[in-house]
């Protein structure tokens, strides 16, 4: 199938998030939509798929001009998605989801599961994707939610698979093993486009690229072209892809973890008995997929989850199963995984969100009344020093790019001076400046001889920040090695190999 | 860097307040939004004064008989709606023929006056119960159990004012001190289960109005409450010692009372505690983002606790209030059924945006529906409920501004009213 | 193709998980159950005297349409108290014990039964061998059905609309307002059937206009839904005295005829509670049967359950998500309407505030069954006897008073609520707004 848009522009209020963006995808071609966090690749892609409806612009398949008034009509037009965020329902079984708008029906509008779930066995086995059509998605592992999505797309008949970031959840195994599929299907002539902001990737796999920035097409690249040469078309000025550090110095162990376990909301257990100790002057990155315990694990560091067994030390003080007043009094910073979700009250005034989980501290409050005065001078001189860009400190926090909401509460943290530092994720969906500003920041906490743990499941940024990488599987360390180890060693701890096996 | 114009579309939802507008019309937009939610309310009500009263519909029933018929019918409509919301207002706020009256010959200021006087009574109790409600919402806790705990407060209030002999000094103060307590017992119970079971507090508050109900039934009824050598459902009276006395003297012949004064310590309590104590921050990070509340270290269960002790407090101190100030008893029916404050309080707070003064405006306009409904039943016997079907059209039109925008073609862009959004069932 | 099979790893075979936590909740339920079974042991045996015997009938009251005759139990008061009271108890410490996994609810409700069983008892004692209140359980059940059918029809209703991922807490409401105009229709046509259009259709008005409020602009449904309640009973108060009073040919306060089905309704016990009822009762059996095959084995079903579960995700395969939710409210407010109906039609006429929170228990009783038909239906059962019987008692001058009796409904509907919400899992979506785009 062959699409084209042509000056696809969208607007949210003064916001454009997508500006005369023009591109074609040729049948057998796998595109790649390169672009930043925020440069607005995921509009687009709503867009494209009858979510959003554009301002101007129209889409062509085949030549044709389509317009899309729901998603159901993308669909019924070959264009299949994989998100993301999954579109599957957790309860649902895989046939359920599968067939969910598209149900094979029988008399007095019964679902007929018999036809749906013999249609998914013989879809599986046409594409070598093999899959349980009875069992139920939550208890699946995300690879296989993955394969769930693309064999949804494909039952669809989809001539057009757009998968949007579709690595951030998979090991490197599994991305390879993705890239396999997308370039078989892409030889049996379907069109694919990927849309991603990891160079690597696409270098990898992409036939041809399209640059945005700031919502509009930048420019085109063949895949033969440097990863320097990618970052600076995407991000728009030259990038230092390395984030200077000053030579490893370890000190005392500040943190030690013992046998620690800990369970999910679901009562499963997520942290098996892990043991790890952090030095002072030291970064210990955890790098693993999503989901297989580092939630978990950092929630019972800040006194978020119950420790079912095992022992927290910092400094030498216990400081298992404190409430998270208590740990954060106990002198441990915590950069929350989502900032939105656990970080900020949007709501709220950046000055409000900067003394978040010091209000009663002095000089910001004296005997339970509030000191607005003092809360005020130190936004001020926080905005000032962490280059936080608002309008004015009472503006809401849900104001600022997500950028600077980061900049709130690394400068929240940072300015308590705390003893260690927990920071998950801390640069998801921000943008390549405020990665690097992120970056320094810990850098420079770290080189004033305190520890950190940064949980981030983007080797990348597992390789500029650890000055030892632990690696976590199933609730489990599988691991911990020098940065100067291979990626696919990684790779393979990530999935679960022993240290022995992965050639360590 | 220059990266800081990069706003990530990603997470921004298409209907997201633009925080620039936001701040731009706060201050102006939800009094003009109220105001015109107000207007359609007052339609509504005469909507439905129109449809449901016989001579109304007699007259369009006749409409064809006569050669004037429609125009008859129309000014018969138009007559008894008029003269449904007149008697609404002379009733609550002033009859400009007394007060002129008043005004030239100097005598009958007690008649002018009692209008406004039995507005702000009633409003009293209201602004007190109300304000606890609204601290609920603005932690995220929806309390609608308001009205059991006034009825606890003032079975509680009443013991103390009715049981025991003292001087006013100390008899007073224990009287609300009890109504407090009162109100505060019934709110722990949801309290508790919020935060130890997670047991949802809409549903607890409401299942306690009625084990309230038949609480009070159940007091009034025995002794030593029930008023000795009698069988019906009424209480002791209360000692005048721990009376609230009319403000202007008992020789005033106008009933509002000393509460008012307690009325205006709660406003103050309630501006210092949400704006300028650390615990009233607690609250507001907690109502607004529960999640980032706990990161920070706020205790969740300390907050749904305090804030439900706080709440209920108020609304037993409301109870009280409204016993002390009118009848000095209590009967069976107290505060019995829909028109009970408590619930007239959460659409109140609604209405007030939670806030201590927007509250005190949202209470005594209110006040002034109820007080002036009693008198358009009087006069016209179209039935006082009128007044809470308004107020409840008021603050459905209150929750939903952009329904208000787009009736009255307003071109500003969409701001939420409300602070407050309930969890599902699953919290 | 074949590097893509090559490449899986054996950890990404499916692998079922268990949960190792048990839930915290269960200790919750177990500590309820206790207390029940101590009030039980205290009250209703060691509170009665010893040799007090009891005495339950099961004939109905009309023995005309009993040709079957069922007899009389009569049995000691005191020691059967007793021990229904220590059973109790052992299957309360039995949860605490062991938290077990499944039927924790099935446990709770036999023991509200058994509790309910033991009230009767106690209620029916008298102080000698011969007790002095008969106690006809068949004409018990029967009066009970009445309240077991507004909480069937107010629990369907939530189920229809929270299954789409609103809450419908205006189910009160709409009850009072397909009471009032069933009761207006019934007294003019003196046709139930024309009523029991009428008060669907007024229910389904309102749930209409918490449709439009809660998913046009997204206002918060728990507010819509509270304020519709005010509103409505206002209304209903209103129209009383500014209509009804002064034509009360508009409510005269007839009953629907029972039906009774041939022979079935000879049965002893079941046959007078089941088949020999109105035309509401058989319509509640049929609409448990069309609800439960329609949301679990339709297309629509599945429809409706993506929406409640993953609205994005259903939006994403093309089902139109407001236009889901709006349909199932809208269903749901009928159904809650003709609940309104079927109430009326039992008690006669109407009067201002005789629902007295029955909707607000039916929601609970659709918590207690997990969202679903069935297990709504057993927690009615058992909501609704208590309701009944709370009221009922007083006739049978047992020595506490009324009103501790009746807050019994009120306070198990908190601890049911207060031990399950955590431990059954609402539609993800519930309560949620769903913002396109």
């Amino acid at each position: 199938m062959q699409l084209e848009l042509r000056g696809i522009t969208k607007r949210f209020g003064a916001l454009t998030a997508n500006d005369r963006i023009s591109l074609k995808v040729e049948p057998g071609q796998i595109h790649s939509l390169l672009g930043e966090n925020g440069a607005g690749k995921s509009t687009l892609m709503n867009v494209l798929f009858g979510l959003l409806h554009p301002d101007e612009g129209e889409i062509l398949i085949n030549g044709e001009v389509v317009k899309f008034h729901d998603s159901g009509e993308a669909v019924r037009r070959g264009i299949g998605m994989v998100h993301q965020h999954f579109m599957l329902v957790p309860v649902f079984t895989v046939a359920e989801n599968v067939v969910l708008g598209f149900e094979p029906t029988k008399s007095l509008n019964r679902v007929n599961y018999k036809k749906a779930t013999e249609d998914i066995r013989n879809l599986s086995r046409q594409f070598k994707l093999e899959v349980d059509p009875n069992a139920v998605i939550e208890n699946l592992p995300v690879g296989l939610q993955q394969r769930v999505e693309i064999l949804k797309a494909l039952s669809h008949d989809a001539e057009l698979l757009i998968l949007d970031e579709p690595t951030a959840v998979l090991t490197p195994q599994e991305i390879d093993a993705l890239m396999a599929i997308m370039r078989s299907l892409a030889d049996a002539g379907k069109s694919i486009l990927f849309i991603t902001h990891k160079l690597k990737e696409v270098k990898a796999i992409a036939d041809v690229i399209t640059v945005i920035r700031l919502g509009q097409v930048v420019g085109s690249a063949e895949p033969s072209a440097s990863e320097t040469e990618l970052a600076s078309l995407m991000v728009g000025r030259q990038v230092q892809l390395v984030v200077e550090k000053s030579a490893f110095n370890p000190g005392e162990d500040v943190l030690e973890i013992r046998d620690l376990v800990v369970l999910d909301d679901r009562g499963l257990l997520a942290v098996d008995h892990v043991s790890l100790e952090v030095k002072a002057g030291e970064v210990l990155a955890l790098a693993g997929v999503q989901g297989n315990g580092q939630t978990e694990l950092v929630e019972a560091l800040v006194g978020m989850r119950h420790v079912e067994s095992g022992t927290i030390h910092l400094n030498g003080k216990d400081i298992t199963n404190l409430t998270p007043r208590r740990a954060l009094d106990a002198g441990i910073g915590h950069i929350p995984e989502d900032r939105q979700r656990d970080g900020l009250v949007l709501s709220m005034s950046v000055a409000d969100n900067l003394v978040l989980n010091t209000p009663r501290a002095a000089p910001f409050a004296k005997r339970g009344t509030r000191n607005l005065g003092a809360v005020s001078t130190n936004a001020e001189q926080r905005v000032k020093e962490f280059d936080i860009r608002t309008t004015s400190i009472r503006s809401p926090a849900g104001s600022l790019s997500g950028g600077n909401q980061q900049k709130v509460i690394v400068a929240r943290e940072l300015s308590r001076d705390p003893e260690f530092l927990v920071a998950s994720q801390p640069t998801r969906g921000l943008d390549v400046g405020s990665i690097e500003y992120v970056h320094n920041q810990i850098i420079e906490f770290r080189n004033r001889g305190k520890g950190s743990l940064i949980v981030s499941s983007e080797l990348d940024e597992v390789y500029a920040l650890g000055d030892r990488i632990a690696v976590m599987y199933e609730g489990r360390i599988s691991g911990i090695v020098n940065p100067s180890i291979s990626r696919e060693s990684i790779g393979l701890l990530m999935a679960g190999t022993s240290m022995e096996a992965a050639g360590v | 860097m220059s990266n800081d114009v990069v706003i990530t579309t990603d997470a921004i939802e298409p209907t997201e307040i633009k925080p620039s507008l936001w701040t731009r019309y706060s201050s102006a937009n939800p009094l003009m939004v109220a105001a015109l939610a107000l207007v359609l309310g007052l339609v509504f009500g005469a909507i439905v004064i129109a449809t449901t009263t016989p001579v109304v519909l007699d007259a369009w029933r006749g409409m064809f008989d006569h050669w004037n018929g429609i125009p008859h019918a129309v000014f018969v409509t138009w007559n008894n709606v008029s003269a449904a919301y007149r008697d609404i207002f002379t009733g609550s706020i002033v009859d400009p023929q007394t007060f002129w009256h008043s005004l030239t010959t100097g005598k009958g200021w007690t008649a002018s006056l009692t209008p406004l006087s039995e507005t702000l009574t009633y409003a009293t109790p209201l602004i007190i119960v109300s304000i606890g409600v609204g601290i609920s919402f603005q932690t995220g806790l929806f309390n609608i159990g308001a009205n059991g705990q006034a009825v606890v407060g003032g079975i509680g209030g009443a013991l103390v004012g009715s049981m025991i002999k003292m001087p006013t000094f100390i008899h007073l103060p224990l009287a609300l001190v009890g109504g407090i307590v009162g109100g505060m017992v019934c709110g722990a119970v949801p309290g508790v289960l919020k935060a130890y079971t997670g047991a949802h507090e809409v549903i607890v508050t409401l299942m306690f109005n009625y084990v309230t109900y038949a609480f009070l039934l159940y007091m009034v009824l025995s002794t030593p409450f029930q008023q000795p050598g009698q069988s019906n459902d009424i209480s002791r009276t209360i000692y005048p010692t721990a009376v609230l006395s009319p403000l202007f003297g008992s020789s005033s012949g106008l009933r509002v009372s000393f509460g008012i004064l307690v009325a205006v310590a709660v406003v103050i309590f309630a501006w210092w505690l949400l704006d300028r104590s650390s615990l009233g921050f607690d609250f507001r990070v907690t109502g607004a983002n529960p999640l980032a509340a706990r990161a920070s270290g706020i205790n969740a269960k300390m907050v749904v606790i305090v804030v439900f002790l706080i709440s209920g407090g108020l609304a037993g101190l409301a109870g009280y209030v409204q016993v002390a100030s009118t009848t000095h008893y209590i009967d069976g029916g107290f505060l019995i059924g829909d028109a009970g404050i408590g619930f007239t309080a959460i659409t109140i707070a609604l209405l007030g945006r939670n806030r201590p003064m927007g509250t005190v405006w949202a209470a005594i306009l209110f006040a002034a529906l109820g007080v002036g409904g009693r008198n358009m039943q009087a006069l016209t016997s179209i039935p006082l409920d009128l007044a809470t079907v308004i107020q409840s059209a008021i603050v459905l039109f209150v929750a939903t501004p952009v329904l208000v925008k787009e009736i009255f073609r307003l071109k500003k862009a969409p701001t939420s009213l409300l602070t407050l959004s309930t969890t599902g069932w699953g919290s | 193709m074949g590097i893509v099979s090559t490449l899986l790893t054996p950890n990404e075979e499916l692998t079922l998980k268990v949960p190792i936590a048990r839930n915290r909740r269960t200790p919750v339920i177990g500590a309820i159950i206790v207390a029940i079974g101590l009030f039980s042991l205290f009250v209703f045996g060691l509170g009665t005297h010893a040799g007090s015997h009891s005495q339950l009938t099961f004939d109905p009251l009309n023995t005309t349409n009993a040709p079957w005759h069922a007899g009389t139990l009569t049995f000691d008061a005191h020691w059967t108290n007793i021990s229904l009271g220590i059973v109790m108890i052992l299957i309360g410490v039995e949860v605490l014990w062991r938290r077990p996994r499944r039927f924790v609810m099935g446990r709770f409700g036999i023991v509200s039964l058994l509790f309910l069983f033991t009230l009767l008892v106690w209620a029916s004692r008298g102080p000698g061998p011969s007790p002095i209140n008969f106690i006809n359980v068949t004409s018990l059940l029967v009066g009970a059905s009445a309240t077991v059918m507004v909480l069937v029809f107010g629990s369907l209703s939530g189920i229809m609309c929270e299954r789409a991922g609103v809450v419908n807490i205006a189910i009160e409401g709409q009850l009072i307002a397909g009471a009032f105009l069933g009761s207006v229709i019934a007294s003019t046509t003196n046709n139930f059937f024309y009523a029991a259009v009428g008060g669907a259709a007024a229910g389904a008005a309102i749930g209409w206009v918490l449709a439009f409020f809660s998913l046009r602009y997204q206002t918060d449904q728990i507010i819509v839904g509270i304020v519709l309640v005010t509103m409505l009973s206002g209304l209903s108060s209103y129209l009383n005295l500014q209509v009804l009073t002064p034509y009360p040919n508009f409510n005269i306060g007839n009953t629907a005829p029972n039906l009774p089905i041939p022979l079935l309704y000879k049965i002893p016990i079941i046959g007078p509670v089941m088949f020999n009822q109105s035309g509401f009762w058989y319509a509640m059996i049929v609409l448990i049967f069309v609800v439960s095959f329609a949301l679990f084995k339709t297309q629509y079903g599945l429809h409706v359950r993506a929406v409640g579960e993953h609205p994005r995700a259903a939006a994403t395969v093309g089902i139109h998500v407001i236009r889901v939710r709006y349909i199932n409210v809208v269903l749901g407010g009928a159904i809650a309407g003709l609940g309104g109906v079927a109430f009326m039609a039992t008690q006669g006429q109407f009067q201002v505030g005789y629902t007295s929170g029955l909707g607000y228990i039916a929601l609970a009783a659709m918590i207690f069954g997990k969202w679903r038909p069935s297990g709504s239906l057993v927690a009615s059962i058992i909501f609704g006897l208590t309701v009944y019987l709370s009221y009922e008692l007083v006739t049978y001058q047992v020595p506490v008073s009324l009103y501790v009796l009746q807050m019994i409904p009120y306070l198990i509907t908190i601890a049911v609520v207060a031990g399950l919400i955590g431990r059954v899992r609402p539609p993800a979506a519930d309560g949620q707004p769903y913002v396109p785009g």
